[in-house]
């Protein structure tokens, strides 16, 4: 364990620990999972500038350890992991009040129900993080109608991943890919198990972490998946391709194509807000 | 990132020296006690200390808050301030009054301790506004004189107007042209009227048609637009709105709070401690301790039900109300808990004025969309 940890500190990558072996960590930057309220107020109370920042899971329902986060011990930003977003998604009002003094940021899950949970993290102006998964069928009316309020609803004031990153990538401006934005890439992002041993997204790789992408493409080009023509497969880099390999992405390449068409219509609309301006100075000098 | 604010609405005395119709005050002659100010600021810094707040309002008002005098206050501030700074905290004081009371000796309190400014009501008309022996005609021109020495003193005056039947049957222009041109205001701000506290004959007044309502605000945000903002007459909650739909930093009211149970608590003269000065003095059901009986204010607040309910309506109004598909959500969460109580007898639905609130929004929307707009207009060279 310890050998792969020093590995870590010397690539340049930021690793998640969990709470159990995150005391120990010197590495000069890193992120603490922490899933109890005990791990979470040590943590408030102890974490060092290395501490980039914790990612809270499955305490959305702790009424008081909220309570405790508003308070300024110390700036540590916060990731809230919402655990079931359909049920627990009114319980994002404890939220506000910390994040007065830290950075809060609320990752959903796309379950069923997730569409609350995102309306009111929206409303009350935390960045949200969806973490797709292989999303079952059945969600991508919900996800569709997800899409349709990050792109029109004005009350979307901070960026939702991936629909944000994604949007910047059909406009050609680049974010980082999927991979990245949903901080899954193991080149940049090691994730560590209880036992401090490095989790990598496919149990069939056995190479360095920072290859792994690399390594991932093959497979996926190996195996004449449908990401090998696929028009977003730089931005998505196969995401949807784990773990089941045979998961269709058709409901995906909707959403993204979607977004490739507001993307479009902004071009439009902003080329026409110039040609607008042109005629409104028009106007101010004759 | 913003701050987080704590503010106390502090009443040292729920007495008064006028007869409004329509206050919800329980009014008592009783005065918070000298001996009690020490208890009252160990109270408060320790909460402070407790929740990490640096600094905390305070907001004085009654009653009505210069029947406590000039002196009192030069006495119980200072005893405020000089302890806070030892404890490195900051006490910033800001006072509502009826001005009835008013006179040249409150001038240098109002500048040594009110930063110049205050805060009074007066309703456009002025029929339920009373003095003890006389009409509402005798206390608008008492209001107005004593508005006038304030405003001669060089003291900032915001004035709130609780709307009732009469300002509807009045209209909007009139009313915008008694605040602004008539007394000159450069800052007021348009209260909606809940029917709590005591019951009272003016009640009926004070309840008014939704439709009636909105129509109205939408008259005077549009007189404002055209004849108030460009020549800085700020016009509450319109202004604020403003700023929020432009995308500036807006400091919405109370009742448009992501939860007003995190911002503030009232405490009266016997130490009551509630959610407001709407609740202090008239819901024993919903009050969430004694200041005074209490080791701590912090652990008071956490433990009281009373508090909790207040705590958790946002989230049970997500749940059981339709405001999560509401577009203005971000701006109102559901509105003010009071007004909500007063009308249905509980706190945990949405606000009765929800359709007014969605009316003035979509207005202050139209407007501010067109300003941002605007201001985004890629400069020509």
């Amino acid at each position: 364990m310890d050998e792969e940890l020093a590995e870590v500190e010397g690539n340049g990558s930021l690793p998640f620990f969990p709470a159990s072996v995150a005391r120990d960590q010197e590495a000069d930057a890193f992120v603490v999972i922490v899933s109890n309220s005990l791990d979470f107020t040590w943590w408030l109370r102890n974490a060092s500038p290395a501490t980039q920042w914790l990612q809270v899971e499955d305490l959305l329902n702790d009424t008081e350890i909220w309570a405790v986060a508003a308070r300024k011990e110390t700036e540590v930003a916060i990731d809230v992991v919402i655990g079931d977003p359909a049920l627990e998604f009114s319980r994002l009002y404890q939220l506000v009040d910390v994040s007065r003094i830290r950075d809060v940021r609320v990752s959903i899950p796309i379950r069923t129900g997730f569409l609350k949970a995102l309306r009111l993290a929206a409303s009350l102006q935390f960045p949200v993080r969806l973490l797709p998964g292989q999303v079952p069928p059945d969600l991508f009316p919900e996800l569709q109608e997800a899409l349709e309020f990050y792109l029109y609803d004005p009350q979307v004031e901070a960026p939702i991943e991936f629909f944000h990153s994604a949007l910047a990538s059909a406009r050609g401006k680049s974010l980082g890919g999927l991979w990245t934005v949903l901080e899954q890439d193991p080149g940049v992002f090691q994730h560590f198990d209880e036992e401090g041993r490095e989790k990598l997204p496919s149990a069939e790789f056995r190479g360095e972490a920072q290859d792994f992408l690399a390594w991932y493409q093959e497979q996926l080009t190996s195996r004449n998946a449908e990401c090998v023509s696929c028009r977003w497969r730089d931005y998505c880099g196969g995401y949807f391709k784990l773990p089941d390999p045979e998961y269709s992405c058709q409901g995906v390449i909707k959403i993204l194509d979607r977004l490739q068409i507001a993307a479009s219509e902004m071009e439009e609309d902003l080329a026409g807000w110039e040609t607008e301006d042109s005629e409104e100075k028009g106007r101010v000098v004759s | 990132m913003s701050h987080r604010y704590f503010s106390v609405i502090l009443l040292p005395t729920s007495d008064c020296n006028v007869a409004c119709e329509y206050c919800f005050e329980e009014k008592e002659p009783y005065r918070l006690p000298a001996s009690l100010v020490p208890v009252l600021i160990e109270r408060l810094l320790d909460h402070m200390e407790n929740e990490d707040f640096e600094e905390c309002e305070i907001y004085w008002q009654g009653g009505e808050a210069m029947i406590m005098g000039p002196d009192w206050y030069y006495d119980t501030i200072g005893q405020m301030n000089s302890a806070a700074e030892s404890k490195g905290r900051r006490f910033v004081h800001y006072l509502q009054t009826n001005l009835i009371g008013y006179s040249s000796a409150w001038e240098g309190v109002l500048f040594d301790l009110f930063n110049g400014s205050l805060g009074t009501s007066m309703d456009y008309p002025n029929l339920h506004r009373k003095l003890f022996n006389g009409s509402a005609e005798k206390y608008t021109a008492l209001w107005r004189k004593r508005l006038e020495e304030v405003q001669a003193a060089g003291i900032q005056v915001g004035v709130i107007a609780v709307l009732h039947q009469g300002s509807l049957d009045a209209g909007a222009d009139a009313f915008y042209r008694f605040y602004a041109d008539e007394l000159g205001l450069d800052s007021f701000q348009v209260n909606t009227p809940f029917p709590g506290g005591p019951a009272s004959d003016a009640e009926t007044e004070f309840q008014l048609e939704s439709e009636a309502l909105a129509v109205f605000l939408g008259e005077l945000f549009d007189i404002w637009i055209e004849r108030g903002i460009g020549k800085g007459v700020a016009l509450g909650p319109f202004d604020a709105l403003i700023d929020h739909f432009t995308g500036k930093e807006a400091r919405l009211p109370c009742i448009w709070k992501e939860n007003c149970s995190n911002q503030f608590i009232s405490v009266d003269a016997k130490g009551t401690v509630a959610q407001c000065d709407c609740w202090v003095t008239s819901y024993p059901d919903h009050f969430f301790g004694n200041l005074f009986q209490s080791e701590s204010l912090t652990k008071m607040l956490y433990e009281s039900p009373a508090r909790r309910e207040f705590v958790e309506r946002p989230s049970r109004l997500m749940e059981n109300e339709d405001c999560l598909s509401c577009r203005y959500l971000s701006i109102c969460h559901g509105g003010c808990p009071v007004r909500t109580h007063t009308a249905l007898g509980t706190m945990h639905a949405k606000d009765p004025y929800c359709e007014v609130y969605k009316a003035v929004f979509a207005r202050a929307e139209k407007q501010g969309l067109a300003r941002r707009r605007l201001r985004l207009l890629p400069v020509s060279s």
